[in-house]
C-alpha cells in the first residue's frame, strides 16, 4: 500500500470488503457503551456532571445547557445509541444520536477533556456519512437489499488516515528536547511505578526512561506505515497491543490503550476481514453476513458532497495542531494551542493556584478557598491552564458580585512547574483577571516562560 | 509505503537505541550522585516502613502517654482543687499541647475517619457552647457541633482563660455554682482524648501492615495519602491556622482571637515551632523520638534528582526553606496574639516565607513523585 493512493482520485473508488468498516463499527461501538457502562459504575456521572457547581466551557460553547440529574438521560441516550450503533440497528439515526450525546457530554466541563474523547467524537463525525451498515447489520438483515460485500475504498482509508493523523501528529509532538534530550516526563513518572513486578526496578533507571521515551517518539511516528504495510502489519500489530497495554500498565488512562489497540483493526487487510467473516457464516448462518459482489456506492450528488466535507474535514485536522505557531510563548507553557492537537502524555505539569477577590471600595481582601468552587479535578486543571484561570476569575466575579461587592477585581498567585522545572509565578499577579478576555490571541500576563524547549 | 522507506524505518528502529544509549552517557553525569543508593531511596516500601516505625507509631503511643498524665493531673486537680494541681495540670497540658504539633500532621488512614485534629485542636474555643454544656450537664462530646468545646482549646480556656488569677480559676472548681458540673466537663474532656488517641492507636496496630504495604503511587496509596495529608496540613493548619489567619494575611486585618493557645499567649509561638520542627523532620524521615535519619520524603526526592535552576536539588531547597522560616518564627520577638498587632511587617514576612513552601510541596514536591493533590481516581491523558 502506497501512501500515493490516498490521493489517486481513480483508486479511491476501488472496491473494498464491506466486513471491514462493518467489524470497526461493532468493536467502535461496543467499546463505548462499554464505556458508557464504565462511567455509569465508577459513579463519575454524579462526580463529574452533576455535583460539580460550576463547570468549565469550550470557547463558543457556553450556552451549552447543564442537565442536572437529567444527565443521566443523555449517558443512557448515549449508551442505547451505541448500542444500536453497533450491532447497525437504524444506522444513521443512531450514528447522529451516538455522536451528538457524545459531543454533547464532552462539551459539558472541559476539564474532563481527555485526547481520546476527541479522538471518539471525530470518529463518529466521519462515520455518520460511511456505509458501515452494509454489512453485519441489523438493518442488512431487515432489509436484504442494502447487504452489500463491496465498498468503496476510500470509506475504509478515511478512518485509517483518521488514526494516522493521530499516532504521527503524537509522534511529531514528542520531537522536542524535554522528551528526547531530558526523557522528561517519563522520567518522573516511571520511578511512582517501580512497585510492579518484574518490570518494576528497571523503571528506577535512567536509560529506561530514555529507552521508552525515543521508542515511543519512533512507535507513534512509524506504527501507522507499519500497519499499512502488509509484511510488517502483523508485527506492527504485535507492538501496537504490547505498547498499549503497557501503558495501561503505568499510567491512568483509563480506555484509550483499549480504544487504540480495537481501533487499529481497521488496518487489517479488508479481505481477510471478510474471509473471517465468511467462515463465521459457515457455522452461524443466521449472521448477516453480506454475500455476493454487489458494491455500495453513493449518489453522485452525495459522494462529492461528501468527499469534499471530507477534504475539508482533514485539511482542517492536519492544521488545527500547527496553530500554535501563529502565537508567541512556549506552548507547553501558554498551552495557547495545546488541546486538539493530539498531544498525548506529553508533560508533567502542577500548578497551584491562589486567588484573592479585593472589594475596591472598601480595600477589603477576600482570600478564595477554591474547594468552595470547584472540584479537585476542576481545581488542577484550572492551576495549569490559561484559559481555565479566567474562566475561574468569572466565577468569583459573579459569586462576589452576588455577595454585594459592586466590582470585585480578582486577582491569583500561580505557580507551576513544568517537567521537573522548579515551580514558578504562572500569571501577573497585578493584574485583574475579572477584566481580562479569552481570546485567541496571546494572553500577556502570562508571564513568559525563560527556558527554552527546543522542537516541535 | 515502498519497500526503500520501509528499510529506512528499519535502519532508524536499530539507530535509535544507540542513540539514546548514547544521550544516556551525555547525561550521565549529573546523575552520579545519587546513583550509589538509587535502589534503596527509591524504595516507596523502606520510606512507608520508617514513617510508620520510627514516626507514626512511637508519635501517638508518646501523645498517648502525654494524654495519660494529663488526665492523671486533671483527675488529681479535680479530686481537691488547689493552685499546685492547677499549676500540673496547666503543665501537662502544655507538654501534651507541644506533643500533638508531631501528630496533627498524620490524618490519614485510621485518622481519616477519627480525625484527631478536629477533636483535639479545633480552634477558637465557643465560650457559650461550653458553658452551656458544663451548665446543663447532658452533651455528647462525640458530636460534630461540639468539636470548639473540647481539645487543647478548650482546656487552655478552663485551665487558663476562665479566670484573671490562679486563685479565681480554682474557685471556679471549689466555690463557684457550677463547680461541680464544670469539674466533671474537665475530666470528660481529658477523658475524651485518651479515649481518641487510643482509638488511633489501637487501628494503627493493625493498618501497619495495610500500610507499609501499599507500595502505588496511585490515589489511595500510602505514598499518596501521606504527602497528600502532609500537604493539607502544611497549607491549611499550619500556615493559614497558625500565622496566616490571625494575621489577616489574605483580609489585610489582623485576628488575634483565632490564635492558637489564645489564653497562653506565651505558648502560641512555641507551638508554632514545634510544628515546623515537627514538619520538617517528617520531611527528612528522621525518627520521632530516637532521631535516627531514616527514609523520607526528602531522599526520595533528592534520588528523584529534580533541580531548580541553579542545578540545587529541590530536595535541599525545600530544606532550607523550612529551615529559614523556622528560624525567623523562633526569633519573632513577641508572641503571636499581641504580634499579628504590634510586629506586622514582620509577622507578614514569616508568612511569606511560609507560603514561599507551599508552592514548593504541592507544586515541585508532588509533581516529583509522580502523586497530584487529588481525591478523585479519574483518568488522565
Amino acid at each position: 500500500m502506497n501512501i500515493n493512493r490516498f490521493l489517486n482520485i481513480k483508486s479511491l473508488e476501488q472496491p473494498a470488503h464491506s466486513a471491514a468498516l462493518a467489524v470497526f463499527r461493532l468493536i467502535f461501538g461496543f467499546m463505548l457503551l462499554g464505556g458508557v457502562v464504565r462511567f455509569w459504575l465508577k459513579g463519575w456521572i454524579e462526580e463529574l456532571y452533576i455535583q460539580p457547581k460550576h463547570f468549565f466551557h469550550y470557547y463558543g460553547f457556553e450556552w451549552i445547557p447543564h442537565l442536572g440529574n437529567g444527565t443521566y438521560i443523555l449517558f443512557l441516550i448515549c449508551g442505547i445509541s451505541a448500542f444500536c450503533f453497533a450491532i447497525g440497528l437504524f444506522y444513521r439515526l443512531s450514528a447522529v444520536l451516538l455522536f451528538l450525546s457524545f459531543t454533547y457530554i464532552e462539551l459539558l466541563d472541559k476539564t474532563n477533556y481527555l485526547n481520546h474523547y476527541y479522538f471518539v467524537t471525530l470518529v463518529l463525525l466521519l462515520m455518520i456519512g460511511l456505509p458501515a451498515h452494509v454489512n453485519l447489520s441489523v438493518d442488512s438483515m431487515l432489509k436484504p437489499t442494502l447487504q452489500k460485500r463491496f465498498i468503496p475504498a476510500w470509506t475504509v482509508w478515511s478512518i485509517q488516515l483518521m488514526l494516522g493523523i493521530v499516532y504521527f501528529y503524537a509522534g511529531l509532538a514528542k520531537l522536542n528536547s524535554d522528551w528526547l534530550v531530558e526523557a522528561m516526563p517519563l522520567r518522573l513518572w516511571l520511578p511512582a511505578k517501580n512497585d510492579l513486578p518484574i518490570l518494576g526496578p528497571l523503571l528506577n533507571e535512567v536509560w529506561v526512561a530514555y529507552l521508552f521515551s525515543w521508542f515511543g517518539a519512533f512507535y507513534d511516528l512509524t506504527v501507522p506505515y507499519f500497519l499499512l504495510y502488509r509484511p510488517t502489519r502483523p508485527y506492527a500489530f504485535v507492538a501496537v497491543v504490547v505498547f498499549h497495554v503497557a501503558t495501561s500498565v503505568l499510567f491512568p488512562i483509563g480506555l484509550f490503550p483499549y480504544i487504540m489497540i480495537l481501533s487499529a483493526v481497521i488496518f487489517f487487510d479488508d479481505k481477510d476481514i471478510d474471509t473471517i467473516a465468511m467462515k463465521c457464516k459457515n457455522y452461524f448462518t443466521i449472521l448477516p453476513v453480506s454475500t455476493g459482489s454487489d458494491m455500495f456506492t453513493f449518489a453522485p450528488k452525495w459522494r462529492s458532497s461528501l468527499l469534499s466535507i471530507f477534504v475539508v474535514f482533514f485539511v482542517i485536522q492536519l492544521l488545527l495542531p500547527w496553530r500554535y505557531l501563529l502565537l508567541p510563548g512556549e506552548l507547553f507553557w501558554t498551552e495557547e494551542g495545546y488541546r486538539f492537537s493530539w498531544r498525548v502524555m506529553l508533560m508533567e505539569k502542577t500548578g497551584y493556584a491562589q486567588f484573592v477577590v479585593k472589594d475596591a471600595e472598601t480595600g477589603k481582601t477576600i482570600g478564595v478557598n477554591n474547594n468552595e468552587f470547584l472540584t479537585r479535578n476542576q481545581e488542577k486543571m484550572m492551576a495549569t491552564q490559561p484559559d481555565f484561570l479566567l474562566q475561574y476569575a468569572q466565577i468569583l466575579y459573579t459569586h462576589y458580585q452576588k455577595m454585594g461587592i459592586k466590582d470585585p477585581q480578582v486577582y491569583a498567585t500561580v505557580y507551576v512547574g513544568m517537567n521537573g522545572r522548579r515551580s514558578r509565578l504562572y500569571v501577573d499577579s497585578t493584574v485583574n483577571l475579572a477584566k481580562e478576555k479569552d481570546l485567541f490571541r496571546h494572553k500577556t500576563w502570562i508571564i513568559d516562560y525563560k527556558d527554552k524547549i527546543y522542537g516541535l | 509505503m515502498t519497500k526503500n522507506k520501509v528499510m529506512m524505518n528499519m535502519k532508524m528502529l536499530l539507530l535509535i537505541p544507540v542513540a539514546a544509549i548514547l544521550t544516556t552517557i551525555g547525561c550521565k553525569k549529573d546523575d552520579n550522585n545519587n546513583n550509589n543508593n538509587n535502589n534503596i531511596s527509591f524504595d516507596r516500601g523502606a520510606l512507608l516502613t520508617n514513617y510508620a516505625d520510627n514516626y507514626i507509631l512511637p508519635a501517638y503511643e508518646d501523645m498517648s502517654t502525654k494524654l495519660t498524665e494529663l488526665k492523671t493531673k486533671i483527675d488529681a486537680f479535680v479530686a481537691s482543687p488547689d493552685v499546685t494541681k492547677l499549676t500540673a495540670a496547666r503543665s501537662a497540658w502544655q507538654t501534651a499541647y507541644i506533643t500533638w504539633q508531631a501528630v496533627d500532621l498524620l490524618e490519614f488512614g485510621p485518622e481519616a475517619s477519627i480525625s484527631l485534629r478536629s477533636y483535639f485542636n479545633t480552634y477558637p474555643v465557643t465560650i457559650s457552647k461550653l458553658d452551656a454544656n458544663i451548665s446543663s450537664g447532658s452533651y455528647d462530646l462525640e458530636q460534630f457541633g461540639n468539636k470548639d468545646a473540647q481539645g487543647f482549646p478548650a482546656l487552655d480556656y478552663m485551665l487558663n482563660g476562665i479566670g484573671s488569677t490562679d486563685d479565681i480559676i480554682v474557685g471556679y472548681y471549689t466555690t463557684d455554682a457550677q463547680a461541680t458540673g464544670r469539674k466533671q466537663y474537665l475530666q470528660e474532656l481529658a477523658a475524651k482524648m485518651l479515649s481518641k488517641i487510643t482509638e488511633v492507636k489501637t487501628a494503627w496496630s493493625t493498618y501497619r501492615s495495610t500500610y507499609i504495604s501499599s507500595t502505588g503511587t496511585d490515589a489511595g496509596s500510602s505514598m499518596s495519602l501521606t504527602t497528600n495529608a502532609f500537604v493539607l496540613y502544611y497549607e491549611r493548619y499550619l500556615r493559614s491556622g497558625k500565622i496566616g489567619l490571625p494575621a489577616g494575611a489574605m483580609t489585610g486585618v489582623a485576628a488575634p482571637t483565632l490564635t492558637e493557645a489564645y489564653y497562653t499567649p506565651a505558648l502560641s509561638k512555641e507551638l508554632a515551632v514545634a510544628a515546623m520542627n515537627a514538619v520538617k523532620n517528617f520531611y527528612n524521615g528522621m525518627g520521632y523520638s530516637n532521631n535516627i535519619d531514616g527514609m523520607g520524603f526528602h531522599d526520595y526526592l533528592t534520588a528523584i534528582g529534580t533541580k531548580d535552576e541553579t542545578g540545587k536539588a529541590m530536595a535541599t531547597v525545600i530544606s532550607e526553606n523550612f529551615t529559614t522560616a523556622t528560624s525567623s518564627l523562633a526569633t519573632f520577638p513577641a508572641t503571636i496574639k499581641t504580634g499579628v498587632t504590634n510586629n506586622r511587617p514582620q509577622i507578614l514576612e514569616i508568612y511569606q516565607q511560609l507560603q514561599s513552601i507551599v508552592p514548593l510541596l504541592k507544586v515541585d514536591m508532588v509533581s516529583a513523585f509522580g502523586i497530584s493533590i487529588t481525591y478523585t481516581d479519574n483518568d488522565g491523558d
